[in-house]
């Protein structure tokens, strides 16, 4: 029985929340991954402010990944909490041209940081690659930034597709990673039951070099 | 108790949603209870009115009002709905069965005693409710007492708070209204076993999962159905997270069985889920009433405060809030208006789905108005201010218990994650938004905003001007096309009637030329020239010799006048017919008739030719005369010619003067048919036309006529005679048929005379 509760086990549900100013392209993001990896027809959708992806994970489970956009807007900023309220994944995307939106990712981590304490993994995303030329955020600055906050730390350009589908493959093993954490103390919308000998497995396989984002793709099965 | 002074056409809506109830044990419901106790207050304040006509008004004003405050329409009741069931005209109330009060006391009086025996000093509406509770788990009966007595004393509490007389009044409208759906619910029950019941009893033997999964499930809804039950009846303080934690702890129970008992364990993956949202609904649906906006907590209070707030930012357009809703757009609109009323929606579910799901409809609206102004898929950045708009133009019903009922009760998975989770958390950011909305959050400027707020300064608002200004407009652009229509009609009509008119000008021109060319044509009337006068003096001596003094006679006096007499007979038939009847029928029949007269004449025709002149005259005494006169006078083969031709352009002639024959004369054209078309100049053609089918002759005075008309005018008294002979000739060739065309000829000529005779006199 254990090994087909493995297979058909229940759906590990993940929620990620993609944070940032206005304009510094998490749509973009969002909708360059769904459009890699479904195409067209998934990106028919009528809108692009949720999007959920299932995964298969190489231990045979699936997994759905939630992604849920929120409104950058300045004066949105308090409606913060009830978004990644519950949420195991957060990315905080700044423009590396706008020094401004980095500002604004840093209150973003101090917030959750402060709200959720470890429990959410963070991915500071630094887009618009594509516009080194006029790049005022350095990597040197943000990814030694990023480790003082124990966030992980991917540049992407979601316009020449770049780093889009490495950065999801790392948010979604992150958050693997943490519920495997959690797992003693799961909250009720964690199916965690006699899962544990598998998540014991990916942890073996992926744990090694969680802080390499090329490290992390095998997690997801593609 | 401040909740209840919400304006009842918020609360109307729901309870009329709420009608169909699903939960069961309703009786222990502490807030039902509560509104048995105001509902007692409001009945004894009617009974005590007395008369039954303050009863209809009072129940009147109350039902009135209901009725015009029920915002969707879909939900309002008909005032057929609200008359007493017995037909006395009275306003009945469910909770006497559709009955007005007196003849609810009337007919129930027996039972109601029986009840009032059972439920002590408990009204109708909670006695049959404790015997419902008696019924299905008697040890929850002892605890209704209770629990109404703590009831009343919160409700006591509250009702201080009610300063205004008026919120009393609301107070009484509302317990009217929610004890009503409180009482159908009980006496739904007590005839038919709860259809949502038997309907989630067989949705239950649907779900695709063992016998012993279904036996476990059902298990388990009773237990959390029954712990709910206890913990709402329990005397102990409540808190809603307690109640909360419960129904949570009840779900991941349950789905830690769904998953992990064996007795499901060949069910698969989606059959598990949706065995643990039907476990979800079926609980909820029916505890709504326990669960929902519960009376230990400030749900109702928040719901009237957020309902204030949304009022007060009804200026708010969707250029403060930065959204692409083009709110002048009408498709757009459209799909607003779609959104609110799901929006508003929501409050009429039971189950944390159904409101989900509702929400998630709302939401779709949103993104597909999104999709067409923006021209894509939308992003959060888009949405939120839009769902925002939306929240504020909809303000929907009790809010802030709908929220809460889905956070607290629904599976947390549920709102944590799904599409309709992330909508949800967007519903509720908005309505954090709104609640800590001030100016800076709209870019303007504090002031302004507290002006704004306050009232003071009236904005108008381009969604409210667009609204009236787009009913106008509508009304407007529906008249601008009728009138546009009625223009184009107008333009036909008025082009109709310029080219009738001109058909009318032609026509006139038309006829008075015709009756001028006839008219100078006419003048050959020369006739007067009184040719006849010297023919008369001679026929006169003729009479006086004969002395004969009808022309008949003289012309049978005559022998050979014998034809003249006939065709003068003919003349005198003829010319009515060919004056009143044009139609060859007509004509042929008299002329047949005459003919049959005629025919012994014909032989005689010859000497005719003399006798002719005398129809001319149309007088006798001359037509005597003008037959022993014509031969005379005439020559025979000169007049031959202009004589045949004559009787063309004479004939033509004839029918004008024939009219004035018929009114002058009348004696012979009484005789014949009136026909007036003929009279008409056209007309001439088909008498014209007419004598020449039987005769070829006629052909002959056809062609002739033209020309005759032309030679006409001069020789009038030569042309007199010369009608005879072509008459003659006539007669000889055809003997029957000769007769019409002498008829006419006749005609003509007598009427000529008869004109030339009028003329002189």
């Amino acid at each position: 029985m254990s090994s087909s509760r493995t297979r058909n086990g229940p759906t590990l549900n993940f929620k990620a929340v993609l944070l940032g100013e206005g304009c510094v392209g998490k749509t973009s993001l969002v909708l360059r991954y769904m459009e890699d990896r479904f195409n067209a027809q998934h990106l028919s959708t009528l809108q692009a402010s949720f999007v959920t992806r299932k995964l298969s994970l190489e231990d045979g489970r699936r997994a759905q990944l939630n992604i849920w956009d929120t409104a950058g807007q300045e004066r949105f900023h308090a409606l913060g909490p009830i978004y990644y309220r519950g949420s195991d994944g957060a990315l905080l995307v700044y423009d590396i041209t706008d020094r401004d939106s980095f500002q604004k990712v840093k209150s973003w981590v101090r917030e959750l940081r402060q709200m959720r304490g470890t429990e959410i993994a963070l991915i500071i995303v630094g887009n618009k690659t594509d516009l080194e030329e006029q790049r005022s955020v350095t990597h040197d600055e943000a990814l030694p930034y990023a480790r003082t906050v124990g966030a992980q730390y991917v540049e992407t350009s979601a316009k020449e597709n770049e780093g889009v589908a490495e950065l999801f493959d790392l948010l979604t093993h992150l958050m693997l990673e943490q519920l495997s954490q959690r797992q003693p103390d799961a909250s009720p919308l964690r199916l965690q039951t006699s899962d544990t000998d598998t998540f014991n497995n990916s942890e073996d396989s992926e744990a090694p070099d969680p802080g390499d984002p090329a490290g992390q793709r095998s997690c997801c099965g593609i | 108790m401040g909740g209840y002074s919400m304006p009842a056409n918020q609360l109307i809506p729901h309870f009329l949603t709420d009608l169909p109830p699903l939960n069961k044990r309703l009786s222990g419901n502490a807030g039902s209870s509560r509104i048995i106790y105001l509902h007692n207050l409001a009945t004894k304040t009617i009974h005590n009115k007395g008369t039954p006509t303050d009863k209809a008004l009072y129940f009147h004003s109350h039902t009135s009002e209901m009725s015009t405050a029920a915002r969707p329409p879909s939900l309002r009741l008909g005032q057929q709905d609200l008359k007493c069931r017995s037909g006395c005209g009275f306003y009945g109330t469910p909770q006497n069965e559709g009955l007005c009060s007196m003849c609810f006391r009337e007919k129930f009086n027996d039972k109601q005693r029986k009840l009032k025996q059972k439920a002590g000093e408990t009204g109708p509406g909670s006695s049959t409710s404790v015997a419902t509770l008696d019924r299905r788990s008697p040890q929850h009966a002892h605890l209704q007492g209770k629990v109404e007595q703590q009831v009343r004393k919160s409700l006591d509490k509250e009702q201080d708070h009610l300063g205004t007389l008026q919120k009393k009044k609301f107070t009484a409208v509302l317990q009217k209204t929610l004890q009503a759906g409180a009482q159908k619910i009980t006496q739904q029950r007590s005839h038919v076993p709860d259809p949502t019941e038997g309907q989630f009893l067989l949705q239950l033997r649907q779900l695709r999962i063992p016998d012993d999964g279904k036996r476990k499930l059902k298990l388990e809804i009773q237990r959390l159905d029954s712990d709910i039950r206890k913990y709402m009846n329990g005397n102990g303080g409540k808190n809603i997270n307690e109640l909360s934690d419960l129904v949570q702890n009840a779900y991941t129970k349950v789905s830690d069985i769904v998953h992990n008992d064996p007795s499901f364990e060949i069910a698969t993956n989606e059959d598990r889920d949706s065995a643990i949202d039907f476990f979800e609904k079926v609980v909820m649906t029916q505890n709504h009433k326990f669960l929902f906006s519960p009376y230990f907590t400030t749900d109702e209070d928040s719901d009237v405060k957020v309902q204030k707030r949304i009022r007060q930012l009804s200026w708010i357009t969707a250029k403060h809030l930065d959204c692409s809703i083009d709110e002048v757009n009408s498709e757009a609109r459209d799909l607003v208006y779609n959104a609110i009323s799901e929006l508003v929606g929501i409050d009429s579910y039971y189950s944390p789905q159904e409101k989900l799901q509702c929400t998630w409809r709302c939401c779709r609206h949103i993104f597909e108005l999104l999709k067409r102004a923006t021209g894509g898929p939308a992003s959060a950045d888009d949405f939120l201010p839009a769902l925002i708009f939306v929240v504020l133009k909809a303000n929907p019903v009790r809010l802030h218990s709908n929220i809460n009922f889905v956070t607290r009760f629904t599976n947390a998975s549920r709102v944590m994650s799904g599409e309709s989770g992330y909508y949800f958390t967007n519903l509720c950011s908005a309505i954090a938004f709104i609640e800590n909305l001030n100016g800076e959050s709209l870019g303007i400027s504090s002031e302004e905003f507290e002006a704004l707020m306050s009232g003071q300064q009236p904005y108008s608002t381009p969604w409210e001007s667009a609204l009236l200004a787009c009913e106008s407009l509508h009304l407007i652009s529906e008249n601008m096309k009728r009138m546009e229509m009625l223009q184009k009609r107008n333009a036909l009509i008025s082009s109709g009637i310029t080219s009738f008119e001109k058909e009318l000008i032609d026509f006139q021109r038309e006829v008075t030329e015709r009756v001028d060319t006839v008219i100078a044509k006419a003048p050959l009337n020369l006739l007067p020239i009184k040719t006849p006068a010297f023919l008369i003096g001679q026929a006169r001596a003729h009479l006086l010799s004969e002395g004969e003094a009808g022309h008949y006679q003289a012309n049978m006096l005559h022998g050979g006048s014998l034809t003249s007499q006939s065709l003068t007979a003919v003349g005198g038939l003829a010319k009515p017919t060919a004056a009143s009847e044009d139609t060859g029928l007509t004509l042929k029949d008299t002329s047949m008739s005459s003919m049959g007269r005629l025919s012994p004449l014909q032989q005689n025709v010859q000497p005719a030719d003399n006798l002719f002149a005398s129809p001319i005259f149309n007088y006798t005494a001359f037509d005597a005369v003008s037959l022993l006169e014509e031969p005379v006078s005439e020559a025979n083969t000169d007049v031959l010619m202009l004589g045949s031709e004559f009787q063309g352009g004479l004939t033509n002639i004839n029918y004008d003067f024939d009219l004035s024959d018929q009114s002058g004369e009348n004696s012979t054209a009484d005789e014949s048919k009136l026909n007036l078309d003929e009279f008409d100049p056209l007309a001439q053609k088909s008498s014209a036309v007419q004598p020449p089918p039987p005769l070829p002759e006629t052909s002959l005075l056809d062609s002739t006529t033209d020309s005759l008309i032309d030679s006409e005018v001069p020789a009038t008294a030569v042309l007199l005679p010369s009608p005879l002979k072509p008459e003659v000739s006539n007669y000889r060739g055809f003997s029957n048929f000769d007769i019409p065309s002498i008829s006419c000829n006749t005609g003509d000529f007598s009427s000529l005379g008869h004109d030339g005779a009028d003329a002189p006199k």
